[in-house]
């Protein structure tokens, strides 16, 4: 029924990955319609807070003049358990990242995709990949087929169209972690009165411990111009047996924490977020980038990476799209979509990139994130060798005593404490 | 041992209260739709706790799932054990309409 | 000539869950996108729904600023043949009185439809004045709280529509052209589609009317056209919620409530029935 319109390209998902792609192809000359189910570009966008720009650069030509909050040029590392807390305070030389809503930045793309000429449908959910013979021919939504040279699939972390289209196996709990967040308005002068902050400067912080009931995962807070997103991130992987509570309840526990709630006082809550994303990213990548007709894009795509410390997502998703457009344009000036071509001109050097050595690299430490003690154990390890460091009465003990005391409260061997402290050391 | 007193922990927000936050425009359709049958034999029931939204809730033993309020992460499709859930986004642009995230 | 039909839609502040500053007791209205009056969707439906059984044309009318675009590119995806936009500035701060004259006149203009639609009422303003008016304006006749339109005939020149009251329908057979008000959530809007959503893009079927293309009194129109004082806007008081929780199977609960419903005097029994009170 009703179709007709030939694409050479259409891209699935208007999120940054998406959005990206559909710039680039539209900015090249390429007919490009850009599907997304949101209305408008990027209000179904959830992140945690902040992006980094390295990579934007070579992709966006005036980045400066996106919807850009607060240049972080402060991270912090928290560890909390009951009124203990171990916190590490570093003021970056210069800032390489900023803070930002998703929302807004992604709505920046889109209408730069839009302005080359783009077409964005937004409104329409994608119910398929029309598939022909194991190769994709197009899109399938409600009851319109619509045909396209190439499909970019860039539908985020949650791949229904892949899985159905049997291109990735089904989504597992241990792949994947869900993140909530509150974005808390607080004016400009009082967040940077609060976190000690210049004027425009932001703030990048991470907490473990407590404030995720010890559940693997973590917990953030992002300054941003005039709000704070504030947040919590748990693994999914055996999340049923470890979650005593829901996970609202753990962010409104961090939120209401004795030992943070100053941050927050006084400010009221916009908005509620929520949305998934990935853990095990080499595991969740498919087994390809590039099949015949389509490539695949950003968090679909498995390119994420979380050390713990640092999450990148958003300019990951941008870099693919980016690359995704190049190789799609050397595939379609040869006039040859099929898998090798868009394998050559994509998945090569997508594989090539800083961003799959680094997923690659990350790959032991990553492991080493998802063992549970690391979330409960290892830091009162931590907690524990401060504890007896500094809380003195008589004795004062020699440090390794203490973090010997420390590991036997813990039941934790000094052999296993050395040889993980080891992997995730050497795996950086 | 002196210590300093902690200040008293403030008033959790109940789950409307923050889904109140939000803009939304609902569709009459559901977009996810629960098989609570399949609920009955499920040991952990995961959606309970991990449904950010607190979309299912049990009551007498039963879990009762509404759509109104989800906030379309996709978690309670990946935790299922039982695939009792038949999950899909909304149409139409409706659902949650994010502005700060 | 095949059936014409019209539909007023406006594009209201999607206010359907915003919250009051309990401090300013205003609105928080800070990013809150703007949507297509859910009431006019019913419209949108009904209307679609009459030309998929006779064919024809559908367009829609809004008097709005520029950026109400985008509502009638929803209404275009869910298979709306044509938008008109009335706007210009001299437009600006109009009360219902005004907003129907613009509407009427433009209608006028664009030649008068057989059946021209409208929602019950709007979510930001709520006074249902506008379809009444505009019927009013255009002396046409006006059936509200309609749920479906059960005939129409073109050359005998009648439509028989159904109205839903509180407990029965009612049958009406009305003279084209009409002015009908579609019951508020009668209809289930369809989806909007991908095809239609690239006819929009491809075909642009958009229309601008401004004063220019209306020549109207601009005494008439706008602010200066607009009788209407607002003498004072006050929030009711929130009444605090009692949230009770009660555990049990599904029979017994609803004994339970009726009962506690019945204790708030919100039930009452009459002839061995319970009914809702009556204020
Ligand atoms: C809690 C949390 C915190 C994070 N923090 C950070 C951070 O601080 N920094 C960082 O860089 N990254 C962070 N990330 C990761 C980052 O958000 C993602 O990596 C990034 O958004 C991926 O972009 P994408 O374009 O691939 O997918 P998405 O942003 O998910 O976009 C996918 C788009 O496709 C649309 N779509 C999906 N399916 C369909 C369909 N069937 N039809 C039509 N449209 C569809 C969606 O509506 C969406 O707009 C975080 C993620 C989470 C969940
Ligand atoms: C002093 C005063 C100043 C005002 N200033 C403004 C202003 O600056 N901007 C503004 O938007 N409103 C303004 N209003 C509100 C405006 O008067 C009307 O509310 C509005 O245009 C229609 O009334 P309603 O919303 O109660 O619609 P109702 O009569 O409740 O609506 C019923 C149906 O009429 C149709 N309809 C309503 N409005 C329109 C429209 N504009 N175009 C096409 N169809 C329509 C829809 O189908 C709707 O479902 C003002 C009101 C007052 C009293
Ligand atoms: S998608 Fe997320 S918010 Fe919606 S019901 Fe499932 S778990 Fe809850």
């Amino acid at each position: 029924m009703g179709q007709s319109a030939e694409f050479d390209a259409i891209v699935v998902g208007a999120g940054p990955a998406g959005a990206t792609a559909a710039y680039h192809l539209a900015k090249r000359g390429f007919n490009v319609l850009l599907v997304e189910r949101g209305r408008g570009a990027g209000s179904k966008q959830v992140f945690g807070g902040r992006i980094y720009a390295e990579p934007l650069r070579e992709v966006f030509d005036d980045l400066d003049k996106a919807p850009i909050h607060r240049w972080v040029r402060r991270e912090r590392f928290t560890i909390l358990d009951g009124d203990r807390e171990l916190t590490l305070d570093f003021r970056a030389g210069a800032s390489t990242s900023f803070t930002a809503y998703l929302t807004q930045f992604t709505q920046w793309i889109a209408q730069k995709a839009v302005d080359a000429g783009a077409v964005l449908a937004d409104e329409v959910r994608v119910d398929g990949l029309w598939l022909d013979g194991g190769r994709v021919r197009g899109i399938v939504a409600g009851p319109d087929r619509v045909a396209a040279r190439v499909v970019i699939v860039a539908e985020g972390v949650n791949r229904l169209l892949l899985e159905r289209a049997g291109f990735v196996h089904r989504a597992s709990p241990r792949e994947l972690a869900l993140g909530v967040k509150e974005v808390i308005k607080l004016d400009k002068k009082t967040i940077e009165e609060r976190f000690g902050l210049e004027e425009g400067e932001g703030l990048a912080w991470v907490l473990l411990g407590e404030v995720t009931d010890f559940i693997p995962g973590g917990a953030f807070v992002y300054t941003n111009r005039d709000t704070l997103s504030v947040g919590l991130v748990v693994h999914l992987g055996g999340a049923y047996q470890l979650l005593r509570d829901q996970v609202h309840v753990l962010a409104e526990r961090l939120r209401t924490h004795p030992r943070l709630s100053r941050f927050f006082e006084g400010g009221d809550i916009m908005e509620y977020s929520a949305h998934m994303t990935i853990e095990d990213s080499v595991g969740y990548m498919p087994e390809h980038f590039a099949y015949d007709g389509m490539v695949i894009v950003g968090d679909a795509a498995g390119l994420l990476l979380n050390t713990g410390l640092t999450i990148r997502g958003v300019d990951y998703a941008a870099y693919s799209g980016y690359l995704a457009a190049k190789g799609v344009e050397r595939a379609l000036s040869e006039g040859d979509a099929s898998a090798e071509a868009l394998r050559r001109h994509y998945e090569v050097p997508l594989r090539e990139s800083f961003i799959y050595r680094d997923l690659m690299r990350h790959r032991g430490a990553s492991y080493a994130m998802k063992n549970p003690r690391m979330f409960r154990e290892y830091p009162r390890v931590a907690l524990d060798t401060l504890e007896e460091i500094y809380t003195l009465g008589r004795e004062t003990p020699l440090p390794h005593e203490a973090l010997a005391r420390a590991l036997s409260r813990n039941r934790v061997g000094f052999a296993e404490f050395a040889l993980r402290m080891l992997k995730v050391v050497m795996s950086l | 041992m002196s210590q300093a007193q902690e200040p008293p922990r403030r008033k959790l927000l109940r789950i409307d209260d923050l889904l109140q936050r939000n803009v939304y425009d609902v569709d009459q359709r559901p977009h996810i739709i629960l098989h609570a049958e399949k609920c009955e034999e499920c040991e952990y029931k995961p959606c309970l706790r991990a449904c950010p939204a607190e979309c299912y809730v049990e009551v007498g033993g039963r879990v009762i799932f509404s759509y109104e309020g989800c906030l379309e992460c996709g978690t309670c499709r990946v935790v299922c054990p039982h695939d009792a859930v038949e999950w899909d986004y909304p149409v139409s642009g409706r659902g949650v309409y994010y502005r700060f995230s | 000539m095949s059936l014409e039909m019209m539909v007023g839609i406006k594009w209201v502040p999607n206010t359907q869950n915003v919250r009051f500053d309990p401090k300013t007791g205003t609105l928080i209205r800070e990013g809150v996108p703007s949507i297509v009056n859910p009431a006019d969707l019913d419209a949108v439906e009904l209307a679609l729904k009459v030309k998929d059984t006779y064919g024809g044309r559908v367009r829609v009318i809004t008097m709005a600023p520029p950026s109400a675009v985008k509502g009638i590119e929803h209404v275009i995806g869910m298979g709306v043949d044509a938008g008109v936009l009335v706007t210009d500035r001299v437009f600006a701060g109009a009360d219902t009185l005004a907003t129907s004259y613009v509407l009427s006149q433009a209608i006028k203009k664009l030649g008068l439809p057989d059946l021209l639609f409208f929602g019950q009422e709007t979510i930001d303003s709520s006074t249902a004045h506008i379809p009444a008016q505009v019927a009013s304006w255009l002396d046409l006749p006006y059936v509200y709280y309609v749920d479906r339109v059960e005939e129409v005939n073109r050359e005998e020149g009648y439509a028989v529509v159904r109205r839903k009251l509180e407990d029965r329908y009612e049958w009406v057979r009305v003279e084209l052209p009409a002015v009908i008000a579609a019951a508020l959530k009668s209809q289930v809007p369809r989806p909007v589609r991908l095809s239609e959503k690239l006819r929009f893009h491809r075909d642009k079927p958009l229309q601008t009317l401004t004063n220019k293309d209306l020549g109207l009194d601009p005494r008439c129109v706008g602010l200066r056209g607009s009788p209407t004082i607002v003498a004072k806007v006050t929030w009711m008081p929130e009444v605090p919620r009692k949230r009770q929780v009660f555990k049990g199977d599904a029979r017994e609960a609803a004994r339970w409530l009726v009962k506690k419903l019945a204790e708030e005097g919100i039930l009452v029994r009459e002839d061995g029935r319970w009914r809702v009170r009556v204020a």
